[in-house]
């Protein structure tokens, strides 16, 4: 239903955008209006790579014509100085911005933030002092003399020849952005935007995505800077300046971050938009405006024109779909089985964990083992550790000494990511979902780990990867049915009941096909029948064959389920046992639990 | 000779220092009560620096015209809290950012329309005479760019140090959640952050006209500038920060004369760069991260 929706929606955009770019040159022959319309192409190129970044990832990589400006010069000097045709010098001239962008990405892009916005800044104002100060660039004065645009000795240098090269390459910029943002790679950008520790937590290496998305980025920037040169027939300093870089993001907000089409609406309108106030002999106010429309899409429509175009659209064709969805109760699909590779039986083996902040030993010298197959819960009152130790055993904090070993391998040094590749899933105590992607969406997050086609599949959007998105698809609605969650496919999480997210996070967890799932606190928040489903639904996880590993305080919830429970006081192992043995332990009784025996704590 | 050499760098570097100083300040303070990173500081420099040289130019006597730029920088600081900051506080934090920068294009552009592409420059406020310090000579505002610093930074620390209020700007330095919990109006406090912020980075921007000249597009420069001022210390201590900005003056001025000119900005740039790549691991860990947020 809503890729029915979505798939029309595109078609509709692509038509739109086509017909448009075939019928402007024929209504508008005159040169003045071919230019403008090849400075909107040229920027179109640019803006739909800082989409995938800063608007899917919301990473503030802004020195966007950093990249234009290593193409351009690149082209224009091989161009130039070495006689080649302009195509070559624009290919040769991107994998120059995209090495370019490979070797400083890993390490820029570790930075978050306004912190990034600055590190990209000062790269793209370092290479306008390089390009000034150095010979080969030919200083303030450039390049001068290059030759029209051609590809292969075919003439692409006229007017409208240029027009339709401009766009064809925008179209495609589109074309790959979008085949990118419909991936689990645009999933994992958006996963990255909404909580990175959460993307961790199902696996999906989020530096590699964000390195990725700069190449990519790059890639288009610098064929967008090859082209503007081309057009100019020349390059200086001063073309792909600091206001240059601005200018693409304001057309990126205006268009709509979120959407790669917003990249190629947004560069359209701000420079119809630049032109008209030229035209009105108000070039000033150019920046004025332009600031201004920026803060203001910003302050009242977040997702752009195209954000606004699509809701309208949805309210046209899709009428509400909310009205229609109603919640099963559980059902008893069964999902695809786990991998099951035990470790002798023992699925994980914490020795001797130890975790101090200053004085105090939150986790001291705690050692346990989660067999496979069981529910183990670890329990105590609050303050007591647990937590903390759920958070050494997934790599969320460093472990201060002992070890870890999750299904025979030491994991202790390992970061989260690469325990849930292991097989390990987790929920939240507060619940982490990504509340920029639908339900499904989310839970197909869980899956990412399945999927092995890479980033050049999915830019070109080949055939392996369509069947690898439907496996995931079918997977993820699955694991949402087997929650009892029929019918919320399309919903964004926030507008689901508290309990119904704490559903979605379980699915999302499931979707990874988790050997062993982590728990942290799955009934707080719960009303009583709800309690009660989730016992249920846990039960059933355990035994499809996920072994499964509860942090709980709720005491009758624990009673019911567990096979084993660890209890921790202090920081330190109390008791450990059959719930049995723990009902009766004195010690737990008199530290925990109270006089009373446990059976009569509503807890 | 290589001592004079030395200090007549380093004392224009100084100069220069003290205006970066007050925009590192800015930053932070800025950053402290709102959690917001404002990259349209280094704009109400260049505001103050085009307004009070406009003004004069209109024959509005020296007086008038730098409180005349004072009170349009502090106004201008309340309106983009009012205007833009305010409505945006539970955007995501990197719209948050973007505002800003959209906010600096504007007063760039306002700028433009109103004072015109032109450099624009102001006579020392006491002549256009030098005067020689320890063998280096320097041009008599300095002493008017020292002083105005020196006050701006005695009446920020007094105010921080001494009044409810300016405790109150500490305890959100300290813990912006917790002192919000205590019951501080953080609101009230981004307001007269704002427009204290904006006022005195606009002073500085007219002590510093005379030597330096005033032009509408020379705010992203300061912005820069007080950026690495405020990284170096830590983007957290109002004092780090002051002491930063100045340093950034001094390695931008000692970059010029022993290296080029030419290559001055490549050499802070690079520097900023080098260093925030090397203190990567450590400002992720640190107050850095948690303001620049997941979100």
């Amino acid at each position: 239903m809503r890729d029915a929706l979505l798939a029309r929606r595109s078609l509709l955009a692509w038509v739109v955008f086509t017909v448009g770019v075939i019928a402007y040159p024929l209504l508008f022959p005159g040169s003045y209006l071919l230019g403008v319309g090849i400075s909107a192409g040229t920027m179109a190129v640019s803006t739909v790579g800082l989409v995938l970044l800063l608007g899917l990832a919301h990473q503030l990589a802004i020195g966007q014509a950093a990249f234009s400006m290593v193409g351009g010069y690149a082209s224009a000097l091989l161009c130039t100085e070495a006689g080649w045709d302009p195509f070559l010098a624009m290919l040769l001239g991107s994998v120059v911005a995209m090495l370019f962008a490979y070797v400083i990405g890993a390490p820029i892009l570790k930075l978050r933030g306004y912190v990034l916005a600055m590190a990209t800044l000062a790269l793209h104002l370092m290479l306008i002092v390089f390009a000034l100060q150095v010979g080969f660039t030919g200083g303030p004065i450039g390049v001068t003399g290059l030759p029209k645009f051609a590809l292969l000795g075919l003439p692409l240098g006229g007017d409208r020849a240029y027009f339709y090269t401009v766009w064809a390459l925008a179209l495609a910029s589109v074309f790959i952005g979008l085949n990118i943002d419909r991936s689990r790679i645009g999933r994992a950008l958006r996963a990255i935007a909404a909580s990175e520790t959460a993307a961790g937590s199902v696996g999906i290496d989020t530096a590699r995505y964000k390195v990725q998305m700069f190449v990519v980025g790059a890639g288009m920037a610098s064929v967008s800077g090859s082209l503007v040169v081309h057009y100019l027939r020349a390059t200086d300093p001063t073309v792909f300046s600091f206001n240059y870089s601005v200018n693409l993001i304001t057309a990126t907000i205006i268009g709509g971050l979120a959407s790669v089409w917003g990249g190629a609406v947004g560069a359209s309108v701000i420079i119809g938009l630049r032109e008209l106030l030229r035209a009105l002999s108000l070039p000033l106010w150019e920046s004025v405006i332009m600031g201004a429309l920026t803060v203001l899409v910003l302050i009242t429509l977040p997702s752009g024109i195209v954000g606004l175009i699509s809701a309208g659209f949805a309210r046209v064709v899709g009428r509400s779909q909310a009205s229609r969805v109603s919640l099963a109760p559980f059902a008893p699909e069964a999902l695809p089985p786990v991998e099951t590779r035990p470790a002798n039986g023992t699925m994980l083996e914490v020795t001797s964990a130890l975790r101090a902040f200053g004085n105090l030993k939150a986790v001291n010298d705690v050692s346990f083992t989660v067999q496979e197959g069981s529910i183990t819960a670890l329990i105590g009152p609050n303050g007591a550790g647990k937590t903390t130790m759920f958070n050494l055993i997934g790599g969320y904090q460093p472990l201060g000494a002992g070890t870890v070993r999750f299904r025979g391998r030491n994991i202790e040094a390992l970061p989260p990511r690469d325990i849930a590749l292991l097989g390990m899933g987790r929920t939240f105590q507060n619940l982490l979902l990504f509340d920029n992607m639908t339900v499904l969406e989310n839970v197909m997050c869980g899956a990412h780990r399945h999927a092995r086609q890479g980033l050049l599949p999915v830019a070109f959007g080949l055939p392996a990867v369509a069947r690898e998105e439907a496996a995931m698809r079918t997977l993820a609605a699955d694991c949402l049915r087997f929650v009892g969650l029929r019918g919320a496919e399309a919903l964004l999480p926030s507008s689901l009941s508290f309990g119904h997210q704490r559903l979605v996070e379980i699915a999302r967890a499931l979707a990874l096909r988790p050997s062993l799932l982590l728990m942290d606190e799955p009934a707080s928040g719960l009303n009583d029948s709800e309690t009660e489903l989730l016992s249920e639904l846990v039960l059933r996880i355990a035994a499809l064959g996920t072994t499964v590993l509860l942090v709980e305080h709720d005491m009758r919830f624990v009673m019911g389920l567990a096979d084993h429970v660890v209890v921790m006081d202090h920081g330190e192992k109390m008791a450990e046992g059959s719930t049995d043995a723990i009902r009766n332990d004195p010690k737990v009784i008199a530290a925990y639990l109270g006089s009373e025996p446990v059976s009569e704590h509503a807890a | 000779m290589q001592t004079e050499m030395f200090l007549q760098l380093m004392l224009p570097g100084f100069t220069t220092g003290c205006v970066y100083a007050l925009v590192a300040l800015g930053y932070v303070l800025c950053a402290n009560v709102s959690g917001v990173v404002n990259f349209a500081q280094g704009e109400f420099v260049m505001l103050g620096g085009m307004t009070a040289a406009w003004l004069i130019g209109q024959d509005v006597d020296l007086i008038w015209a730098i409180a005349a730029a004072v009170a349009l920088g502090a106004a201008m600081g309340a309106v983009q809290e009012v205007a833009t900051l305010a409505p945006v506080r539970r955007a995501p934090h990197f719209i948050q950012i973007t505002t800003t920068v959209g906010f600096a294009v504007v007063l760039r552009g306002l700028t433009l329309i109103v004072a015109g592409k032109d450099a624009l420059s102001i006579p020392g406020f006491s002549g256009d005479d030098t005067f020689e310090l320890a063998g280096a000579v320097l041009p008599l505002q300095s002493l008017w760019v020292w002083g105005a610093t020196a006050l701006l930074l005695a009446a920020t620390f007094g105010f921080l140090r001494y009044t409810a209020t300016g405790r109150a700007v500490r305890a959100c330095s300290i813990n912006l959640q917790a002192a919000r919990l205590m019951g501080v109006d953080a609101g009230r406090l981004r307001l007269l952050v704002l427009a204290a912020t904006g006022g005195s980075a606009a002073l500085a921007g007219v002590v510093i006209t005379p030597i330096v000249l005033a032009s509408w597009d020379a705010g992203i420069a300061y912005s820069i500038k007080g950026f690495i001022g405020a990284i170096l210390g830590g983007f957290r201590s109002p004092g780090a920060a002051v002491l930063g900005g100045i340093g950034i003056g001094l390695v931008e001025s000692f970059a010029s004369g022993y290296v080029s000119s030419g290559w001055q900005d490549f050499i802070v740039d690079g520097l900023l760069l080098a260093y925030l790549l090397l203190r990567g691991g450590i400002l992720l860990r640190g107050r850095a991260a948690a303001m620049a947020g997941e979100s």
